[in-house]
């Protein structure tokens, strides 16, 4: 009998091919729903949402010395409790500690300016991001050619000295022989455009939303963002590693809020 | 027919079990056939190129583990022109059973800093778990154990003789943290300076030991978390630090503070150097010099003790400037260089370098600072 398990035996084709069928079905078939975790359980049952902050971030989030809390984080956490209908308690961490605390229960989940950290993937899940802070280019709101900085080779490019969108520009600088006119503020690197000065300017998003809200009296609407983030910066949500269906549902409330265009009026309302 | 089928079905079988094995096979080569290592060499012995000697950094390579990136640090320190470098080199990590001394890292950190012409000021510290009780933290060592951590302080002295020469002796002892979360106590510490001073000077006669590094604070007296780094070092001269150190260190932060903003004994700035100087000359000490190992600004966007990026850039050349024309500082080196990994905190807005060695604006800057453009 043994003598006729040879490769290329009828036997051995039989098994084989039984194996790959059974191994077809493992990956194919049909899973059960898996079974909400515990910390969305609890939230469900104790209709309450257990959130940990440094409320020291503002436009983000932050206490104003009588515990009332404002800010973009406080808005979104908002919209998370309206769509799930549970109250909120805010558990207040130093921002080193935020990350122990979460994995000692302290609280559900993370949402306070917290960027995205690659070397935190191994201890607890991050949402999808709700916000990205990283450097834009602003351009003349009648430049209707400039697309990216490709376009802007040998122009002047204004920045604020020091900041994020200078160490850009600087990396930029030699590819598209960009002229670099550095400026004690993002602000007056944004004022720079209208005079002239300039032919685009490097600034992270909430500057220039907080630019945009002082400069609205001047009734001038003379600055717009093109393409996309010269760098990353991305702000998420972290919750614990044992904790999926959370993290499922934060991202389904992400997602919405950003189809609908209801995220983009939040940080406008906060920034 | 049927066998026919069956034949063709086992040939097909045949030549799937093939590409396994071959791929296996593959995957074993390219498993095991990994890249040779990457030689790295300490290279010809370089000068720094600089108007403004005195100036300097805090590293962070004690936690860097590939020798590329410590060079390339070294490097970078270089030629941005500064000419001091502080690096911690952690008790505990060198002597980590009694006696028994591993100075690969260490001597591979101090090596690299001086092929490029700097010069090393070494911070001691870290208590390994021999020389304290359990359940004690790194920063606690009782009156009993100062002859280990003496002992410690003298090996290395020997060791580096002719390499390293500035010995800073604890790091911020004036906060409770820094102190094995016990009240901080100047006697104590004092003691800690004697039970070193001499050994060092013992093993290398050029050896400069410096003493403070104090945590610049307003703690009201009494506080259980720290203690006003005024009040410490004075306290430090009452119970007779004056002859068991040669060179005070500094921590200078100027928080939200110009550069040149007037000290004051109810302000955190820059200047508060001068006030912890003024206590020096009270005990008659002006022969000594002062050393910044640490300090500077921070330029995070949201946290409430940073300036903005300019303001930054502009105190910290103002600074070194500082340093440089007042006789009685020998060197001032800022935090922080460079960090092996992000912190992705407001931290991350003391660097000088990306963790990845992007130099920043304020790099680029303090090297035209040091070149005179």
């Amino acid at each position: 009998m043994i003598r006729n398990w040879r490769v290329g035996s009828l036997p051995f084709a039989l098994v084989l091919s039984t194996a790959l069928l059974l191994i077809a079905y493992w990956l194919l078939a049909p899973q059960s729903p898996p079974k909400p975790d515990d910390t969305w359980t609890r939230i469900q049952s104790e209709r309450v949402l257990r959130i940990g902050i440094d409320p020291s971030s503002p436009p983000f989030i932050v206490d104003d010395g009588t515990g009332k809390l404002s800010g973009f984080d406080v808005a979104l956490a908002n919209e998370l409790a309206k769509t799930w209908g549970v109250s909120i308690q805010y558990v207040y961490t130093g921002f080193d500690g935020l990350y122990d605390a979460l994995n000692a229960q302290q609280f559900d989940l993370i949402l306070s300016a917290l960027p995205y950290n690659p070397n935190k993937t191994q201890d607890v899940f991050f949402s999808h991001a709700y916000f990205n802070n990283g450097p834009v280019l602003i351009v003349r709101g009648d430049d209707a050619t400039t697309t990216d900085l490709a376009n802007l080779q040998n122009r002047t490019i204004a920045v604020e000295l020091g900041s994020n969108g200078d160490a850009a520009a600087r990396k930029w600088q030699k590819r598209y022989a960009l002229n670099l006119k550095q400026f004690d503020t993002s602000f007056d690197a944004l004022r720079a455009l209208p005079r002239g000065e300039a032919s685009a300017a490097i600034v992270d998003p909430i500057t220039f939303i907080d630019f945009q809200r002082a400069e609205a009296d001047t009734g001038i609407k003379n600055w717009r963002i093109v393409g996309k983030p010269l760098a990353d910066e991305n702000y998420i949500i972290a919750v614990r590693r044992d904790s999926p269906s959370l993290l499922k549902e934060i991202n389904a409330v992400i997602d919405s809020l950003r189809a609908d265009g209801r995220l983009e009026e939040l940080q406008k309302e906060n920034f | 027919m049927l066998s026919i089928i069956f034949s063709r079905y086992v040939k097909i079988l045949k030549w799937v079990a093939r590409a396994v094995i071959l791929f296996g096979f593959g995957y074993v080569v390219w498993q095991f056939a990994a890249p040779p290592p990457i030689l790295v060499t300490l290279g010809a012995p370089q000068t720094v190129q600089t108007l403004h000697p005195k100036m300097g950094v805090h590293t962070r390579m004690t936690d860097e583990v590939e020798t590329w990136k410590i060079k390339k640090n070294y490097e970078m320190v270089r030629e941005m022109g500064a000419t001091y470098v502080v690096e911690f080199f952690p008790w505990a990590y060198i002597e980590n059973a009694k006696g028994e001394f591993d100075w690969q890292h260490a001597d591979e950190m101090v090596d690299y800093a001086r092929t490029q012409g700097l010069t090393m000021m070494a911070r001691l510290g870290f208590v390994p778990p021999w020389a304290r009780p359990e359940n004690t933290s790194v920063t606690y060592l009782d009156e009993n154990a100062y002859q280990d951590f003496g002992d410690f302080v003298a090996a290395f002295a020997e060791h580096f003789r002719g390499r390293v020469n500035y010995l800073i002796i604890w790091n911020e002892p004036n906060v409770n943290f820094e102190w094995g979360q016990r009240p901080v106590d100047p006697a104590a510490y004092t003691a800690l300076l004697k039970a070193v001073y001499g050994r060092a000077h013992e093993k290398n006669p050029d050896v400069k030991i410096l003493a403070g590094a104090l945590a610049p604070n307003l703690a009201p007296p009494g506080a259980t978390d720290a203690m006003n780094d005024l009040e410490y070092l004075d306290k430090m001269y009452q119970a007779g630090a004056q002859n068991y150190f040669d060179i005070l260190s500094v921590h200078a932060y100027g928080w939200k503070s110009p550069e040149d903003e007037t000290p004051s004994p109810d302000r955190v700035n820059f200047r508060r150097t001068e006030l912890l100087r003024d206590i020096m000359l009270k005990y008659g000490d002006d022969a000594k010099s002062v050393m910044l190992t640490e300090g500077g600004w921070n330029d995070h966007p949201r946290w409430t003790k940073a300036v903005t990026p300019a303001e930054r850039i502009q105190n910290t050349i103002a600074a070194y400037d500082w340093c440089e024309k007042t006789e009685w500082i020998a060197a001032c080196a800022l935090w922080v260089f460079r960090t092996p990994a992000p912190t992705y905190t407001f931290n991350d807005y003391f660097t000088f370098v990306t963790p990845d060695f992007d130099a920043k604006p304020i790099y680029y800057e303090v090297r035209k600072y040091a070149r005179g453009e």
